[in-house]
């Protein structure tokens, strides 16, 4: 490896010890300088995410340009994406986005309903994937079935006017195995979180860098 | 709010303290002999940053009284009592917080009744400083050097030699044979690594597992397809796969334009994932990273073109989902198990181990707690509390 | 049984109630319960800090819940800053927050403000424990944060009285992480229904006073503010939409032990 890769490789690796160690140290520290010193590195990871908001809209552009350019199958897509891309920023700098501006009004009535339209079609894949997966194949699948279909009706008003019960039992299985089963995930997911973190601290976890 | 525990007693009052506070009563008219019977104490606040004194007054008359009281607050150089503002006779303890490090403070009760005046004794000087140590993360900073010293000891461990089993991971295992699948089907492999940035540990355990499966499609010359959310996601992927390529002995295979950035909209991802999965009709697809609700989207259309999916996510809602809908789930910690079951690094296996033991201990605390909550052991729950 | 039937199914399910209502009752759950409970116990004049942490997409389940907060609030001469951590929440928070302070003929500046988005959701958080203003120097609309009356009075956490989260992510968690455990402040969430059972373990701890989740949630607050909305309307459609489904699990296990 040439001395200028090695040395690529070693400042991201330094600055991330330094800085991970710093965040950790200045949680015990309430003194006014360490304060002082957290407060600036909050403000520098404002800063730098906006750089990389800027990465994504080059890298967008870039590709879809090119894709045009070569009229790719499919290229009257990526037309639309960039035109659509060019319209809010355009409208966005041009008549500001605050109320009663185009981009607010382009944002309300195509952006908002497409984007509801996409969440929207979680209603029908759900109802697709409970017919297919929801089958008594053993006594564990039958009991989750009853469990599901407990919680569904549970959830609901219907559930109350079949009966009291329902809306109790669909209460009581979110507030305790479900509850339960969740915080020992969550537990798990915490200590893997801290494993990752102190290993990308110490620098044996590179994956950021891109690889070994 | 600040931890406001009982202090100990008054400051003793150096001689030309106690001069300056005799004048001061003397030269008062309206001040009667017997002095205000209340018990007043000044403290720096401790474990804070600084520029705040911490006053407790006992003594006060709870029911409403005819007698006005104000709290007075004079800087020792200064030698001129002002009202300290936010103070009212309902506070037995106060936080003053208009005060300036280094600065000698003295405090004193005002109470006035028609014409007469009465003052408590002056307690001071007080000054405050910021402190170099939360003594009330104690408690974090032994957890936090437990954590270390078990994972860092089996780190050191692995890096002596010894060998650590984890227990096969069907889901990992899997990968193998989706990447074969693709390959004898002559189609591609879509992977996504969800909503997550970089700073997501679920988005690095997905980086690993793309070294992983990127080394693989090099050698077999399967495309690998990965629309991204997020602008350094993609970045890092494009030097992963890079790097992989050329790990296999195939750069010039690598094409950057197959990692790419797509929006940081939810749903105009999935759509535009979707829209990939049924145009391309790829034979596998690879979930792994942080999903959120575009996770059954995703997984029921990759199901509808007939996919082999395999997925892993840090989140416990959509975890569900994809247990329906996919071949395979890691479930959980599994994802960041990943990086050290690919690749069998020792120092990752190593951690990993001490992971586990960890949980061992977490799961005993939860045991010692549920009797701590029985027998009523109320300070074993406060042992956990952060300040 | 046809997936494209399926479809057909849930469309009309969904779509036939909000035309013909049916008008189910609903029962309050003490999760909202203790959010109303939160709010309702606040002296007039204190402060409420929403955080609209959703984009666009789960509008119609997370706006009936944030109007029914905010009407909640303003009833209550509370103070409300509004803020967005996700870039498509501003606009929309923005709206909401106007389209309720007109409601009750709260002045902004003097009764809400709207600060508008930051990225980086944990800096923000983080930097709003220590110093408001160093965050959002200006208000959405550019004025600075000083010159609005609200906002003299606030300089950090410890001036607010209680966070609301209005999420369709796992937003509320970093809340719990960086306001709730380092700041100690008092934090309610209103999330979509899916992702409000994730968070069931932060209300048993304590960290999460309280929780409304999706349209139920909605329809439970409107109760107690007594103020219908979108939230009891939808809750006939989720109902059938619901029975439907558990109809369609049952059919497909009949039809699973027959062929079986």
């Amino acid at each position: 490896m040439s001395k200028k890769h090695e040395m690529a490789r070693r400042i991201p690796i330094i600055v991330c010890f330094v800085f991970g160690l710093f965040m950790l140290v200045q949680f015990f520290v309430p003194h006014r300088l360490s304060g002082a010193a957290y407060e600036t590195v909050l403000d520098w990871m404002q800063i730098v995410f906006v750089f990389t908001l800027l990465v994504g809209a080059i890298s967008y552009a870039k590709l879809n340009v090119k894709k045009v350019s070569r009229t790719e199958s499919g290229w009257g897509y990526n037309a639309i994406g960039l035109v659509g891309l060019a319209v809010m920023v355009i409208l966005g700098l041009w008549k500001g986005t605050g109320e009663e501006t185009p981009f607010l009004w382009m944002f309300n009535n195509v952006q908002a309903p497409m984007q509801s339209t996409m969440f929207a079609l979680l209603a029908f894949f759900v109802a697709s994937a409970a017919y297919r997966g929801f089958r008594a194949r053993s006594w564990e699948a039958g009991l989750l079935l009853v469990v599901a279909i407990v919680v569904m009706l549970g959830r609901v008003p219907l559930g109350s006017f079949i009966s009291h019960w329902i809306p109790d039992a669909a209460n009581w299985i979110l507030r305790t195995p479900s509850m339960a089963a969740k915080r020992g995930i969550y537990i798990g997911i915490g200590l893997g979180t801290i494993s990752t973190s102190l290993r990308i601290i110490l620098g044996i976890e590179r994956t950021y860098l891109g690889g070994k | 709010m600040k931890n406001l525990q009982p202090f100990a007693g008054t400051y003793m009052l150096r001689p030309k303290l106690a001069t300056f506070c005799l004048v001061f009563f003397l030269l008062t008219s309206t001040v009667s002999a017997a002095g205000l019977p209340v018990k007043l104490n000044a403290v720096d606040t401790p474990n804070d940053k600084g520029e705040s004194i911490t006053l407790t007054i006992e003594g006060l008359p709870q029911e409403a009284s005819e007698v006005e009281y104000e709290l007075l607050r004079s800087a020792v150089e200064d030698n001129s009592f002002q009202v300290v503002e936010g103070w009212s006779v309902k506070d037995t303890v106060f936080v003053d917080d208009n005060v300036e490090n280094g600065v000698e403070y003295l405090y004193v009760l005002k109470g006035t009744e028609d014409q007469d005046v009465q003052f408590s004794a002056v307690v001071g000087p007080v000054i405050s400083r910021g402190q170099w140590f939360n003594t009330e993360r104690t408690n974090v900073l032994l957890g936090v050097a437990i954590c270390f010293l078990f994972i860092l000891g089996f780190v050191l461990y692995a890096r002596r030699g010894k060998k650590f089993y984890v227990r096969p991971i069907a889901g990992l295992q899997a990968v193998d044979n989706a990447i074969g699948r693709a390959t004898e089907m002559g189609k591609p492999i879509l992977y996504s690594s969800g909503l997550g940035k970089m700073d997501r540990v679920a988005t690095m355990a997905s980086m690993n597992i793309l070294a992983s499966v990127a080394e693989k499609t090099a050698e077999y010359n399967t495309p690998l397809i990965f629309p991204n959310y997020d602008p350094v996601v993609m970045a890092t992927a494009q030097e992963v796969v890079f790097e992989a390529y050329s790990k296999a002995g195939h750069p010039e295979a690598f094409n950057p334009d197959n990692i790419f950035f797509v929006t940081q909209s939810q749903f105009g991802y999935a759509a535009a994932v979707n829209g990939i999965m049924t145009r391309q009709l790829p034979a596998t697809n690879l979930f792994f990273g942080t999903f959120e609700a575009e996770a059954l989207i995703l997984a029921e259309t990759g199901n509808s073109v007939g996919a082999l999916q395999i997925a892993g996510t840090d989140s416990t809602i959509q975890l569900s989902f994809f247990i329906v809908a996919c071949d395979y789930t890691l479930i959980g910690e599994e994802l960041f198990v990943a990086s050290g079951y690919l690749t069998k690094d020792p120092q990752i296996l190593g951690s990993i181990k001490g992971q586990d033991f960890l949980k061992a201990l977490v799961v005993l605390l939860i045991l010692i707690g549920g009797i701590a909550g029985i027998l009523g052991w109320n300070w074993f729950v406060k042992l956990f509390s952060i300040g | 049984m046809p997936r494209q039937l399926i479809f057909v199914l849930i469309a009309l399910s969904v779509a036939v109630p909000l035309v013909i209502k049916i008008g189910l009752p609903n029962e309050v759950t003490s999760e909202v319960m203790r959010v109303y409970e939160e709010i309702d116990r606040l002296d007039s004049g204190s402060v409420v800090l929403v955080s609209f942490d959703h984009e666009a997409s789960s509008l119609p389940e997370v706006k009936p819940m944030a109007l029914a907060i905010l009407r909640h609030c303003f009833s209550k001469d509370l103070k409300v800053i509004g803020l967005a951590l996700l870039a498509e929440g501003t606009s929309i928070g923005d709206q909401v927050l106007r389209e309720t302070a007109d409601e009750y003929e709260r002045l902004y500046g003097k009764d809400y403000v709207f600060l508008g988005f930051r990225p980086q959701y944990q800096a923000a958080m983080l930097g709003m424990g220590e110093d408001i203003r160093r965050v959002f120097p200006e208000d959405y609309s550019g004025t600075p944060l000083i010159r609005l009356p609200m906002m003299r009075k606030v300089e950090n956490y410890e001036d607010v009285a209680l966070i609301v989260s209005v999420a369709d992510g796992d937003m509320p968690v970093w809340w719990v992480d960086y306001a709730v455990s380092r700041y100690h402040k008092r934090l309610a969430v209103a999330a979509t229904a899916v992702m409000a059972t994730s968070f069931y373990p932060f209300l048993s701890s304590g960290q999460m006073i309280g929780l409304l989740g999706g349209l139920k949630g909605a329809a439970e607050y409107e109760i107690l503010i007594d103020k219908p909305g979108m939230g009891q309307r939808g809750m006939d459609a989720q109902s059938v939409c619901h029975l439907v489904i558990v109809l369609l699990v049952i059919a497909g296990n009949v039809g699973y032990f027959m062929r079986k």
